[in-house]
């Protein structure tokens, strides 16, 4: 193994001029004021005071409530699509989770604008309405719209890593638990769903950050007047022209993604240990292995 | 799977082989950054060929998001900025003066747009399109007695849900500003918050949505009774939707002026003069004026285009009457005055 820890100075290159430096960058604006000039900037905290306005923690608390809302109706719609999938023959589970990745092969922006085409007053859903006779329903620019956009954009990160734990899972196991008595709904409970929470975690890390930071398409969707927290960041760099405020909501929010992996990922390792008693030690790691490769899809 | 990968792989590679060769190589290029749907493509497209350049063009949807670029390194040598924004510009230094001596087509110039406050000798810029902001609305569902309630109507009870503000903070404060009878220039911190709690009591109230592109497709299928717009914008749903009418109130409104301007970063002059000039030509200044609905400050083209395509159509013109006013140029703190109260309109 030694020999090949070299490959890894590549990525650690990439991390640092990618991630590191933008983020310094970022906690060196949100610290200062005055311009955007190097030379004229004093260091302050006055930027996080002024996000303490009800009125701004209200932003971040709607993208939280919304974050969680979208996580739950992909988790959801996600858990029983990925479990039937995993019930299928092999080559049908190819062909069906080549259709569920389909989407995301066409650009975000253009899924999003065919969305409102669908649910503008006039679009396909209220066309469709009227012709039989019902009235128009006003969808566009409500939370409604928001969550189905997020839902629909996020859904196959959901998907996939929750297939690829459940495809994952030695069969002998769910077949000794209905061997030793144990009906249908008890089989899947306590065993398949429990050995199937890796993927469920990786799948609400991979919607849930996505979700409280997303501003394409609660800009689309919920029209200006719908601000989340990342419309707001977007709206002080671009419009406002703030940028050390912005900066200081961006560490904010990055601070609560990092707390919330952090619990995630505490999560995650006594769902693994307590799933290592069952399962007998040796089986995990190779079952961890397989599925962060899923997860990359 | 792999097999798959690989197919796309050589697809990748053959594509990319391809439009290596495809590309022809031009001796100049032009950096170029407009306004969305701000043109006649096919004029660029014929400057081109003129000229023998390449010209990279590239669009923004508000003057703040194109300083921002500006700001962030992005080099352009020639944009087309609003005059609050070319005043800013000017005050910053980083323009270039005008050859005027190349700008041939100088006297097509509508001679009302020239020598404005910003810039009163012309020296940084030249004249594109110029216009209003007014309400667009839906005959069938707006009487004319509610309009006669000037800005005000925007918060009448009767069109809750129904109405577009324009998504953006200069605009915004201008219709309230005006609503309560103040100037949009205003610095006066009491009439800045009177006019902030008016577009609070707006959003509590009537329900509006902020947009800004999005409302000119959504008028044109009279999505919602009103809408706030730009007077060029007005002008081309009216053409698609006969029910639509445009409206000023009395109250006063927005005076505003786009132009080219040439930035320090521009090394070939003469090219970037010669593209302005090829623009405000009195054919290609028709074609374009025709193409987006925007008043273009070329006379010849403005009589052409106002007698031929745009005849009765009231936002194709222009209002500068004692209450109308161009935004003027904003010190950094009442800038920051009135972002912050933005903010807090939009976070609501």
């Amino acid at each position: 193994m030694k020999q090949y820890k070299k490959l890894v100075s590549p990525y650690c290159f990439w991390l640092f001029a990618l991630t590191i430096i933008p983020m310094m960058l970022i906690a060196f604006y949100a610290f200062t004021s005055k311009g955007t000039e190097i030379t004229t900037f004093q260091f302050t905290l006055d930027n996080f005071f002024k996000f303490m306005d009800p009125i701004f923690l209200s932003v971040l608390m709607r993208s939280l409530v919304l974050g969680v809302l979208t996580t739950a109706i992909c988790f959801l719609i996600g858990y029983p699509i990925a479990y039937m999938i995993a019930k299928c023959k092999e080559n049908t589970q190819t062909i069906l989770i080549l259709l569920i990745t389909i989407p995301t092969w066409i650009n975000l922006l253009m899924r999003t604008y065919a969305w409102m085409s669908i649910l503008s007053n006039n679009g396909i859903i209220n066309n469709l309405l009227q012709s039989i006779g019902l009235g128009r329903v006003h969808m566009m620019y409500t939370d409604f719209a928001v969550v189905i956009g997020m839902v629909y954009n996020f859904l196959p990160f959901m998907i996939l890593p929750i297939h690829t734990s459940l495809t994952n899972m030695d069969k002998s196991l769910t077949e000794a638990s209905m061997d030793l008595g144990a009906s249908r709904i008890q089989t899947f409970f306590k065993v398949t769903f429990r050995l199937s929470l890796s993927g469920v975690l990786t799948g609400i890390t991979m919607v849930f950050l996505p979700a409280i930071s997303a501003f394409v398409i609660p800009k689309m969707l919920g029209g200006g007047q719908y601000s989340l927290i990342g419309n707001f960041i977007e709206q002080q760099f671009i419009t406002v022209g703030n940028w050390h405020f912005g900066s200081a909501v961006s560490l904010v929010l990055a601070v609560i993604v990092i707390v919330l992996m952090a619990l995630i990922y505490r999560v995650e390792k006594r769902t693994n240990v307590s799933n290592e008693d069952e399962e007998g030690g040796n089986k995990r790691y190779g079952k961890r292995k397989k599925i962060r490769k899923g997860s990359m899809h | 799977m792999k097999r798959f990968v690989k197919v796309m792989l050589c697809f990748a590679m053959v594509s990319l082989a391809l439009s290596g060769c495809g590309g022809r190589s031009y001796t100049h290029t032009l950096r170029v950054f407009n306004w969305g749907e701000y043109v006649d493509p096919d004029v660029i497209n014929g400057f081109q060929r003129e000229f023998d350049c390449k010209v990279v063009y590239e669009t923004f949807d508000s003057n703040e998001s194109m300083y921002t670029k500006l700001l962030g390194g992005n080099k352009y040598d020639i944009m087309v900025p609003s005059e609050y924004m070319i005043e800013r510009l000017i005050k910053e230094n980083l323009l270039q003066k005008i050859d005027w001596s190349l700008i041939t087509n100088k006297s097509s110039i509508d001679s009302k747009v020239l020598n404005q406050n910003f810039d009163k000798a012309n020296e940084y810029w030249v004249p594109y399109f110029y216009g209003n902001v007014g309400i667009v609305y839906d005959k069938t569902q707006v009487s004319e007695n509610d309009l006669n309630m000037g800005w005000e109507v925007l918060r009448n009870p009767k069109y809750k849900g129904n109405i577009y503000m324009y998504d953006s903070e200069r605009d915004s404060f201008m219709v309230a500003l005006k609503a309560l009878g103040y100037s949009m220039n205003t610095t006066n911190q009491n009439e800045i918050e009177e006019a902030y709690q008016w577009l609070i009591e707006q959003r509590k109230t009537m329900d509006p949505t902020y947009a800004a592109d999005d409302t000119i497709d959504a008028m044109k299928s009279s999505e919602k009774a009103m809408a706030v717009m730009y007077s060029g914008d007005a002008a081309a749903v009216m053409l698609e939707n006969p029910d639509i009418g445009f409206y000023m109130p009395e109250e006063g409104t927005n005076v505003w002026f786009d132009g080219f301007v040439v930035s320090k970063e521009c090394e070939n002059l003469e090219l970037a003069m010669n593209f302005i000039n090829y623009m405000i030509s009195d054919e290609n200044a028709l074609n374009n004026t025709l193409e987006v609905g925007y008043l273009t400050s070329n006379t010849v083209a403005a009589k052409e285009a106002s007698e031929g395509d745009f005849q009765g159509i009231n936002a194709y013109g222009i209002r500068m009457d004692q209450n109308d006013e161009v935004f003027a140029y904003q010190t950094q703190d009442v800038k920051e005055m009135y972002s912050d109260f933005w903010s807090k309109v939009k976070a609501q």
